[in-house]
């Protein structure tokens, strides 16, 4: 077990390394660049302004040597510009704080610097946990909103297949789950936050909800989130409660006179809900991208709007410690699922 | 006011004539005002002079303190010389003020400057700078705070700085900087300008948003970093892509307050809604925000439905929809040609491009990038309308199988005008193909495409944006527009303060650009915003000025 979870953590380096350098391999291709010079100095700047910009802060290094400074694993640059002012790679930048150390020749990831937000003037490591608050809020209400209502749905319409109720059921989650949150998201702005249907019940902006998330201003990013994930566990609840229930075990049990609500409840209900838990931990990732969208579309200020404005800005280092982030995220809920996995079913050993 | 002048000095000799041009009706009231002020003339006088009362400001309507929340793209604050976004002069217009402020009816308001002379040719300048008045750090404010912030401004080899743009005429070619004896510190609130030649928009250039006074010891890489300033609030906080809140400086005696300028509220919220108008809209339903920095195309409507109040404005604000006659394409240079160009004039008809572009929210203009609300603005027609032999023109120009790309950045109107021009022409039987690109990539070769469209703001003289925009040579001139003519031309109009004479050379320019079909320039742009009932002071300004300080809930 202990080899299996290091293993996942090398698995898990690697792939940050491989995510990092590609993303920052992107993010340093030349006209990206002179986006970034453009919106740092200003965006009608001439040509020969940006190249002296970017000379002057280490962006026309080499790729590989930019990517090890990032890291840490080379010193920092230090440059004598063009307009007389020295700047290196590990100066202190922003205002002094506990996070900003003093100045060392190494200065990456690996030494604990995030890096600078050129967008934010901030340092990342200032910016990224407050954004990861907020998402976390976020999905921790997905979550409570999402899962028990998915397992209902998925059990209830599990329990008999075919009948009436199984397809309704059905029916709704093909829809939630069939719906992107681009659309559903919209639509239910249009439905409960406009008063074009008479039914303005929320608001359509959770700019607020950052700093007081009340049911008006966050039941709509939370519902639309959840809408999505619900209808694809309630599908695979549903397909693993009607295999359960066409089981041996629960054939024999019913024979033997047991009640249908003990059936459901004492027998069904354990085994039915493996599938599910892996289910929902893979899904974890995927409703990251809906964070993504959903942060967006109501001005939520998470980490998922933090990353389009990151890529729309060209903010490489912030770019690259959301990348980090991201893989941490993924590749840990996977990690529990496998280990839950092995405790809720105790057929399975991990070798 | 007892003085006509702000200097108590006699009127300036072009007065007269100004006055006799209104009363005959040649003139509009904001062309004379626009006039008039800039010569030192005091607003007061100005309207006196016109037999007319000076409206009375909202101050009297005003409540003191509360909170006013704006939706406003918050963006990082950089050195004040390269502001090229009026937002980010919204945020530290709090605590920097400017040396003069531009109204929207045109007139020119003394701020930090108490008053200043220009002699007949607009070579020398007296500026007189005010009294009392501190920064908040206890600093006198004094004439050597203006020498020093001028200089600065004339460096042109600072990073991103623009007012070097707007004060060519103090900038010495050779060495890049202020040129030796033109900024004179005459007193301890005095400074004279001894420009090399004449100009007359330098009064102009110092109201415009990058021109904020900063103190000595300013954080170029960072305003926020040291915020001594003259003005009455400090930033509490500032989020970028969030929220900036503005809140009153307490400790520090604001020179306003004497003067009864303002400043009545107590906390300015700016917060970032992203660049979707339709996210503004939500925000206003859920009662997040008191208004908007500006509302753009249908949304006009919007806001008026859901009961704010509107404040429109006529401004100079416009799009240039142009080819550039240096760009190559596939080898040959097909926008070098005059009769290509003056085809695309010819089969555009400017009223289509305001009505589809822009919901015929502003005024046709005559692709000369110069107009009535000018003051030197002459009279010249434009090219006729004609789509017929619009494609005779460029078919004897042996170009009428060639493709060509209109590009255009991705947002609403901007890309609707363009379409309408790209239908136009194709309407005409031309090749034509449309790119649109996001924002993001957009602005790195915005001055090098064949051919697109950029967005111009206002500004008070109609020379300034020739100078900038369309003389050779100049980083800004997107047409690559290169006439030895129109440059003399244009110099020659920059010596002469005075507008009827300047308008005589103007007739002249607004002609080269017809005849050389240089750009489309389809409108002018009304410009709105809209707030919730119950604030006063927040009007719309035609060149998008940061003038928080006038803003109040309404008593």
């Amino acid at each position: 077990m202990g080899l299996f979870i290091l293993r996942r953590f090398g698995i898990m380096i690697l792939t940050a390394l491989c995510l990092t350098f590609i993303v920052f391999w992107l993010t340093n291709l030349y006209p990206k660049l002179e986006v970034l010079a453009k919106t740092q100095g200003n965006f009608r700047m001439s040509d020969e302004a940006v190249t002296t910009f970017l000379d002057n802060r280490g962006y026309t290094q080499a790729l590989p040597i930019k990517y090890g400074q990032w890291l840490g694993v080379l010193p920092g640059y230090v440059i004598e510009g063009s307009d007389g002012e020295t700047r290196a790679r590990c100066e202190l930048r922003g205002p002094p704080s506990d996070i900003n150390p003093p100045l060392s020749r190494y200065c990456g990831i690996i030494q604990g610097n995030w890096g600078f937000s050129t967008v934010a003037k901030v340092e990342v490591s200032d910016v990224l946990p407050t954004r990861l608050a907020n998402t976390g809020k976020l999905m921790f209400w997905v979550m409570l909103v999402m899962i028990p209502g998915a397992l209902t749905i998925g059990v209830l319409a599990g329990m008999r297949e075919g009948s009436k109720m199984d397809r309704s059921l059905s029916t709704v989650s093909i829809v939630s789950t069939a719906t992107p949150e681009y659309v559903s998201g919209v639509i239910l702005i249009a439905l409960f936050a406009t008063p074009l249907f008479g039914m303005q019940f929320f608001k359509g902006s959770a700019a607020s909800a950052v700093d007081d998330a009340n049911f008006n201003n966050f039941f709509l990013p939370v519902i639309t989130i959840a809408l999505y994930g619900m209808g694809y566990i309630a599908r695979m609840t549903r397909a693993s409660m009607t295999e359960v229930m066409t089981a041996q075990f629960v054939r024999t049990a019913r024979l033997k006179g047991v009640s249908f609500r003990n059936i459901v409840m004492k027998h069904a209900l354990r085994n039915a809900l493996i599938a599910p838990f892996t289910v929902i931990m893979l899904q974890v990732p995927w409703l990251l991208n809906g964070v993504v969208i959903v942060e967006t579309l109501f001005t939520y200020q998470g980490f998922g709007w933090e990353l389009v404005r990151a890529a729309s800005n060209n903010d490489i280092e912030m770019l690259l410690g959301i990348s980090v982030i991201s893989v941490f995220v993924v590749l840990m809920t996977q990690l529990i699922s496998d280990i839950g996995y092995v405790f809720l079913n105790p057929r399975i050993r991990i070798s | 006011m007892t003085n006509k002048t702000l200097t108590g000095a006699a009127l300036h000799p072009a007065v007269d004539v100004y006055v006799k041009d209104a009363n005959a009706g040649k003139l509009s009231r904001r062309e004379f005002l626009t006039r008039t002020t800039a010569l030192g003339v005091t607003s007061a006088a100005a309207y006196g002079l016109l037999g007319l009362e000076q409206p009375a400001a909202a101050a009297g309507h005003a409540q003191q303190g509360g909170t006013m929340r704006m939706q406003m793209e918050v963006r990082a604050l950089k050195d004040t010389r390269a502001t090229d976004w009026t937002q980010i002069a919204f945020v530290y217009a709090g605590w920097l003020e400017y040396l003069v402020e531009y109204n929207s009816d045109g007139s020119f308001e003394s701020a930090l400057l108490e008053s200043w002379e220009v002699n007949d040719d607009a070579t020398v300048y007296t500026l007189n700078v005010r009294q009392g008045v501190k920064w908040n750090n206890g600093d006198d404010f004094t004439a050597d705070d203006v020498a020093r912030v001028i200089s600065d401004w004339c460096d042109t080899a600072a990073e991103g700085n623009s007012m070097a743009g707007r004060m060519t005429a103090l900038v010495d070619t050779d060495t890049g900087v202020a040129a030796e004896g033109a900024i004179n510190v005459t007193g301890p609130h005095q400074v004279t300008l001894n420009l090399p030649k004449s100009d007359i928009t330098l009064i102009a250039g110092m109201a415009d948003y990058p021109a904020a006074v900063y103190h000595s010891g300013f954080d170029n890489e960072n305003p926020l970093n040291d915020m001594v300033g003259t003005g009455p609030y400090i930033s509490e906080s500032h989020e970028v892509g969030v929220k900036s809140v503005l809140v009153r400086n307490e400790g520090h005696e604001w020179w306003g307050y004497a003067e009864g300028r303002g400043a009545f509220l107590d906390r300015i919220e700016f917060i970032d809604y992203g660049t979707d108008p339709s996210a503004w809209v939500a925000a206003a339903a859920a009662d997040e925000i008191d208004m908007t920095y500006e509302t753009v195309g249908d949304f006009v409507e919007v806001f008026k439905s859901i009961g704010y109040e509107e404040s429109a404005i006529a401004s100079a604000s416009t799009i240039v929809v142009r080819p550039n006659q240096a760009a190559e394409v596939d080898g040959v240079m097909p926008y070098a040609d005059v009769r290509v160009r003056k085809a695309i004039a010819m089969a555009v008809n400017n009223e289509v491009c305001l009505e589809l572009g822009y919901a015929n929210q502003g005024v046709v203009a005559r692709n000369q990038h110069v107009g009535p609300m000018h003051p030197e603005w002459a009279d010249v027609p434009a090219t006729a309308y004609d789509p017929e032999g619009a494609l005779a023109l460029l078919t004897e120009a042996g170009m009428a199988d060639f493709e060509m790309e209109i590009v255009s950045i991705d947002d609403d109107w901007r890309k609707n005008t363009t379409d309408a021009v790209a239908a136009q022409l194709r309407d005409a039987g031309f090749n034509v193909k449309r790119t649109i690109m996001p924002g993001s990539t957009f602005w790195n070769d915005w001055t090098k495409y064949p051919f697109s469209s950029t967005n111009w703001n206002h500004r008070p003289l109609g020379t300034q944006v020739l100078g900038l925009a369309y003389r050779s040579g100049e980083a800004w001139n997107e047409f690559a527009f290169s006439n030895a003519e129109f440059d003399t031309l244009l110099d020659e109009a920059n010596a002469l303060a005075d507008a009827d004479s300047r308008r005589v050379v103007m007739e002249k320019l607004q002609a080269i650009l017809t005849d050389e079909a240089v750009t489309i320039q389809p409108y002018w742009r009304t410009i709105y915003r809209h707030a919730k009932p119950g604030f006063v002071g927040w009007d719309m300004h035609i060149a998008y000025l940061p003038h928080i300080y006038k803003i109040a809930i309404a008593a």
